[in-house]
């Protein structure tokens, strides 16, 4: 993979989205296409904040989200990649009228992590789990043959089943 | 009051007065650069071996866990000399998350820069 630059901004090119709906009251869905390089952090997080306000959600609600996606993007180059940056990942976001849901796929080596966080607030790692499990209104990492999908879900009425 | 150089745009300014390191921090802060800003708080605390380290967040919107990470070494290296370190003017966003990584009541949060410098 070629050196990133510097700023997460330069990445902004490398973010593909494409518009697979027409439902002029909802948010064209997004396919963002990108590696494990921690530059793609903010412009990922930044298109699915956006996303998710166009959706409806209010600014906290769409930076919790966000913040779930950055988190989960974080643990694939950590963990599901071994700290490799050049590895893809696919991030797909859609709004249903009810939920966000932002669906992240790798190609690593598809170990599920724990159901039940243990963070100790002294020691490093687990946090992105509290938030998945504090922030969003469901979550679920499915195992794949070539490595994991992990689908997040915010809805409108947060706290609601939808 | 005694300026201190970083060479870092994520701590634009720091300065050193008496036992106190005072940084000010600035930008989004996620695993892209926060390698980058653990090695100037660090480098910070060795180069000046400050008793109190007050870090000032009014121009960091937004931080995810590896940035917090580098916050909680710090405050273990601070604690392991009998230090202290102050979190001043957090934003929602950075609140938010040391809220939920339970982390709100073992920083010293305070209002802002003045009131970290309070006796």
């Amino acid at each position: 993979m070629e050196a990133m630059a510097g700023k997460a901004d330069a990445t902004m090119s490398k973010v593909e989205p494409q518009s697979e709906r027409s439902a002029p009251q909802r948010p064209a869905a997004l396919k963002l296409r990108v590696t494990s390089d921690p530059a793609f952090l903010a412009p990922v997080r930044r298109s699915v904040e956006h996303f998710s306000g166009q959706a409806g959600l209010d600014v906290k609600a769409a930076g919790e989200l966000g913040l779930c996606v950055n988190e989960a993007m974080a643990n694939v180059t950590r963990h599901a990649y071994g700290g490799a940056t050049d590895k893809p990942v696919e991030v797909d976001v859609d709004f249903d009228g009810e939920a966000v849901r932002v669906r992240l796929r790798d190609w690593g080596h598809g170990h599920e992590p724990p159901t039940e966080p243990k963070h100790d607030p002294l020691k490093p790692g687990g946090i992105g789990l509290v938030c998945l499990k504090q922030l969003l209104d469901g979550f679920e990492f499915t195992k794949l043959p070539d490595g994991m999908r992990l689908t997040m879900k915010r809805n409108l009425n947060h706290g609601r089943a939808s | 009051m005694n300026p201190l150089k970083t060479d870092s745009e994520l701590v634009p300014s720091a300065r050193k007065e008496g036992q106190f390191v005072i940084a000010a921090l600035c930008g989004e802060i996620d695993l892209h650069n926060s390698p980058e800003l653990r090695h100037v708080i660090l480098t910070l605390m060795q180069q000046n071996a400050p008793q109190r380290l007050v870090l000032n967040l009014m121009q960091v919107p937004y931080m995810d866990s590896s940035a917090v990470a580098v916050l909680v070494e710090a405050l273990q290296k601070m604690r392991k000399v009998g230090g202290k370190i102050f979190l001043t003017n957090l934003q929602p966003r950075v609140q938010g998350l040391l809220e939920i990584a339970r982390l709100s009541s073992v920083f010293t949060i305070v209002l802002d820069e003045p009131e970290a410098l309070t006796p």
